[in-house]
């Protein structure tokens, strides 16, 4: 996984390169760099380092010329370091490439290139791709890019710059890639933020697509024959992908949540028809339903199962993405969904190829318009969250929970009086949610606390298990405490011998049929002697007597507990990394999307 | 003058419950912040580079105002930790500041055209008002178009000219601010010093906001001046006078009578048969039960109101639950607020996330805290505290 930035025009490249590259740092940051052809001399210039993009921009030497080609690195193949980062280029350097995807065929091309006479610098799979477009080049780089794709095995979004030719040659298997028109100039990324300060007319590639783009043409081929490829106007300005104000992208994201859910409401209660209706696969015989997804929005679709069964009365099987590969046998009536924030996630696209072969109907719910989830489901529906930078997913987590609740509800043949009331508490959550950020003082004093600990538990008991899983992962990503969520009868199957005064446990506690039974959980928990918080609703006294310390969330219906209780751990995740002076938008080791298996 | 600087981190105290969660700029009237209003003003007068100085509740302006992009501006923010007056919170903006710039109140609704000629105005000035109760303000002395001296708040004023709190500065200023905490003992400082402060006085619109029942008038003022705009769906039979705007996904149901200037938000669910009438704001995805009659109020984003209601000169703040036959009906009340008595003619001023049983009276005058849970069948009076329970 890596970010890919390149500019064809009439302006300097690296000033544009630099800033450009600065966006996509949450598709990774162990290291990054530039090319620009200058033109004359006619030849390749570049400059790289495991560094970040802001560290490299102080130390790059001024390039000259109006090609370029970037990227930043999250290392998959050949540890961060100068000679592994990208652009990558031949033996004359007269080509420079920069790759986001796996070549899996690279060990014996490698093997043979070198045997050809070809001299390898660094451990990358890429490497091999300058080299073999430098073996097939005749006067013709399109056809030599053609010629060297055909040879490697595996995914890619690749850029292709060659000195004295005054254009940009992409390619895309498996990994995004856009193209961004200007005037006069054109751009190439991996994702739009990368280019919204300069345009917002994008064109997405296609699987097996080849672009030649040139400072005012764009030619796309596919199998040698041109094509023509739709251009999409990008509604969210550069302003979204912008801190206003606060400290950390993760904050402002996680206080953007009233309004995602306010603009998600507008959206899905008004528009006419359903994109997708539940009730309908249930009607056409569908007898279960396959929920995929990874990280965060697999906890999403657990939380999803509890909503569809409730309301729907089908039963729900909810799978991790990365494992379904190897199991998880499926029949063709199965309505499966597959939850991806960036529509990217690769496992999650293989999940989904497969699911089709069997014959499955599948629904998409993805973050980013055009992403490739979207274009292989038979449906997709999008999240209104905008664009997420923060590498902690926060705000797309609740429009996801907000889309299965429109699905769930909007169309089910639920009572009408239960969905009356569902509405209005819908409609009231906007408010509810500003209520636990307006709290946000008393948060960080239980921060504070917790920053102090190395381990920590999470429980929670029906809807609210996934909000404990979904807690655990929020701190254990950005604090670097080990936490881990339970369900919460599950702590006495072995992790009861971890329990004692340095292992706070955090109960979820909500107003549902869980209820008495998780107070005796968290009495057990107490008699170890584990310091206890409390995440309970207002109003709820015995509680207090209890947990050492409450954190109250104002009180909903217990089928939106997951929306309030989870924006409280967002804030009590944030604030305990805060406390420990952690990284928060970058967590180490860590990359927003996952596009490598 | 290409910079402002808006000062925007005041709390407002006297306006509690509504300023308990959101700094005083943050106060909705008629749809939007007042804030925006004094934003939306300098970009229409060109001014587009603005340094807001916030801090009470600070995350409230940075979620609605985001980096200035959607308005038309690139803001700059910079935090003053505690309120200590408007003259510390101008000194926070120093090193965000150049050459000549503008200086405003963020919680003064101040429209594009009562500042249009003080733009082009020569540092240092003042933009001055004639106003009906000068003892509310600073009351200035002007000869000969400069400010001879400026009292604040006096017992009697000497002339009904106020300061409007709206200054044009060079980098200078920043030298004479000492130990003053606020904006106008600089100023008398200057004076005695012999600087010269020019005075310009405007007919345009300032109005000032101190309590809660200000926020109507507010209310009342800007409406009569919105754009209309039919958004959503308005079912047949529904009656539209005047000036009316809704937003964009609302219903408005059979029936309905409606009377401008009334502004409805996007997503809401009103009627049918209900009667809104001037001069009222509604928010976002608020719902209106079927013979509810809504006048004279502001009623904030995601409330419920229930069948059968009677709401008049009223503010509802977000989130409140009411179930029917909710009466707020208005009359002369003695509202007291930080020990002051204040004869005024409202319903009642209800706190964010408020729950209403049936059947519940308001009498008029009455304020009741954020968050509070009143069963069926209660009179309320007074004030009531946040999370009052009324059982």
């Amino acid at each position: 996984m890596c970010g890919i930035v390149d500019y064809i025009g009439d302006k300097q490249a690296q000033p544009i390169l630099l800033s450009s590259l600065s966006r996509l740092e949450y598709r990774g940051y162990d290291s990054c760099g530039i090319a620009v052809s200058s033109s004359p001399p006619r030849r390749i210039e570049a400059y790289k380092d495991a560094v970040r993009v802001e560290a490299l921009a102080k130390m790059v030497p001024q390039l000259g010329g109006t090609a370029g080609i970037g990227h930043t690195r999250w290392a998959t193949c050949g540890e961060p370091s100068q000679v592994n980062a990208h652009p990558h280029c031949d033996c004359a350097g007269n080509i420079a490439v920069v790759h986001n995807g796996v070549i899996n065929n690279f060990q014996r091309l490698r093997q043979q290139l070198t045997s050809e006479g070809h001299n390898f610098v660094s451990e990358t799979d890429t490497e091999v791709i300058p080299h073999l477009i430098e073996k097939y080049y005749d006067g013709n780089l399109e056809k030599a890019v053609e010629a060297a794709l055909r040879d490697v095995e595996g995914s890619y979004a690749i850029v292709v710059l060659m000195a004295g030719e005054p254009k940009l040659v992409a390619a895309k298997k498996d990994s995004p890639l856009i193209i961004g028109i200007g005037d006069r100039e054109n751009f190439i990324a991996s994702d739009v933020p990368a280019i919204l300060d300069y345009t917002n007319r994008v064109i997405y590639l296609e699987e097996g697509d080849i672009g030649v783009v040139t400072k005012d043409n764009i030619k796309i081929k596919r199998d040698g024959t041109e094509v023509s490829r739709k251009e999409h106007k990008i509604l969210w300005s550069i302003e979204e992908a912008q801190k206003g104000g606060y400290e950390h992208f993760m904050l402002k994201e996680i206080h953007e949540q009233p309004k995602v859910i306010r603009d998600t409401l507008g959206e899905y209660t008004s528009s006419a028809e359903p994109v997708v209706d539940l009730a309908r696969i249930r009607d056409e015989g569908i007898e279960s339903m396959l929920i995929l997804a990874c990280g965060t929005s697999y906890y999403a679709a657990l939380v999803g199962k509890y909503i569809v069964e409730e309301l729907l009365r089908i039963p729900v099987r909810v799978e991790i993405a990365s494992e379904f590969s190897y199991y998880g046998q499926t029949l063709a009536r199965t309505g499966a969904i597959v939850i991806t924030q960036s529509g990217e996630t690769a496992d999650t696209l293989k999940a989904v190829k497969r699911l089709k072969e069997v014959g499955c109907r599948v629904v998409a719910i993805t973050n980013v318009v055009g992403s490739s989830a979207s274009r292989i489901a038979d449906q997709t529906i999008y999240t209104r969250a905008g664009p997420e930078i923060s590498v902690a997913a926060t705000k797309s987590f609740t429009a996801q929970l907000m889309v299965l609740y429109w699905l769930a509800m909007g169309y089910s043949k639920a009572d009408a009086r239960r969905l009356a009331t569902m509405l209005l508490g819908l409609r009231q959550l906007p408010s509810k949610v500003q209520q636990v950020l307006d709290n946000e003082a008393i948060i960080l004093e239980h921060a504070k606390y917790l920053s102090k600990y190395e381990n920590v538990f999470f429980i929670g008991r029906g809807i609210n298990f996934p909000v404990a899983l979904e807690g655990a992962l929020k701190l254990k990503e950005i604090s670097y405490i080990h936490a881990e969520g339970y369900a919460a009868g599950e702590l006495k199957h072995g992790p009861f011998a971890l329990l004692g005064e340095n292992t706070p446990v955090i109960a979820i506690v909500a107003q549902d049929n869980t209820y008495e039974v998780m107070l005796t959980n968290i009495k057990e928990v107490k008699a170890r002697k584990s310091p206890l918080i409390a995440l309970a609703e207002e109003g709820d006294e015995a509680i207090g007597e209890l947990a050492d310390f409450v954190i109250t969330v104002p009180r909903v219906d217990a089928l939106f507990s997951p929306v309030v209780n989870t924006v409280a751990l967002q804030l009590l995740a944030y604030y305990t990394a805060k406390e420990r002076g952690c990284p928060i938008d970058f967590p180490r080791n860590l990359a927003k999307s996952v596009t490598v298996e | 003058m290409k910079q402002a600087v808006i000062l925007a981190a005041g709390e407002g105290q006297r306006l509690r419950p509504f300023t308990v969660t959101k700094p005083k700029v943050m106060l909705s009237i008629a749809g939007k912040p007042i804030l925006q209003y004094v934003v939306e003003s300098l970009a229409l007068n060109g001014i587009r580079n603005i340094v807001l100085v916030v801090g009470y509740r600070r995350e409230q302006v940075f979620d609605y105002m985001g980096s200035g992009e959607q308005f038309g501006v690139d803001i700059t923010y910079i935090t003053q930790e505690r309120q200590l007056g408007t003259a510390h919170a101008l000194a926070q903006a120093k090193a965000a500041t150049e050459n000549e710039f503008l200086v405003l109140p963020g919680d003064n609704l101040i429209e594009a055209d009562t500042i249009g000629q003080f733009v082009a105005i020569k540092p240092e000035a003042m933009l001055v008002k004639r106003v009906d109760n000068p003892t509310r303000y600073g009351v200035v002395t002007i000869d000969n178009g400069m400010v001879k001296d400026i009292v604040e708040k006096p017992r009697e004023a000497k002339s009904n000219v106020v300061n409007t709190g709206i200054y044009a500065f060079t980098t200078e200023i920043f030298s004479f601010i000492e130990a003053q905490l606020d904006i106008p003992d600089v100023l008398n400082n200057m004076l005695a010093q012999g600087e010269p402060i020019s005075a310009q006085k405007t007919d345009g619109t300032w109005l000032d906001i101190v309590y809660p029942w200000d926020i109507l008038s507010l209310n009342d003022a800007v409406l009569r001046q919105i754009q209309t705009n039919l958004g959503g769906t308005i079912e047949t039979g529904v009656s539209l006078k005047g000036l009316v705007s809704v937003g964009k996904d609302t219903v408005i149901r059979s029936n309905s009578y409606i009377v401008g200037p009334v502004v409805i938000g996007n997503n809401c669910d009103i009627g049918p048969n209900v009667c809104i009438l001037p001069a009222t704001s509604i928010g976002d995805n608020v719902v209106i039960s079927p013979f509810s009659n809504v006048k004279n109020s502001v009623i904030s984003d995601d409330i419920s109101i229930g069948p059968s209601c009677i709401i008049q000169d009223s503010v509802i703040d977000k989130g409140c639950v009411i179930k029917g036959h909710f009466t707020a009906c208005s009359d002369q009340a003695d509202v007291e607020v930080d020990d002051e008595h204040h004869l005024v003619n409202i319903g009642a001023m209800l706190g964010e996330g408020c729950s209403l049983g049936n059947n519940v009276v308001a009498q008029p005058g009455v304020i009741v805290g954020n968050h509070c849970q009143v069963q069926a069948l209660k009179l309320l009076s007074g004030r009531l505290p946040d999370k009052s329970l009324v059982f």
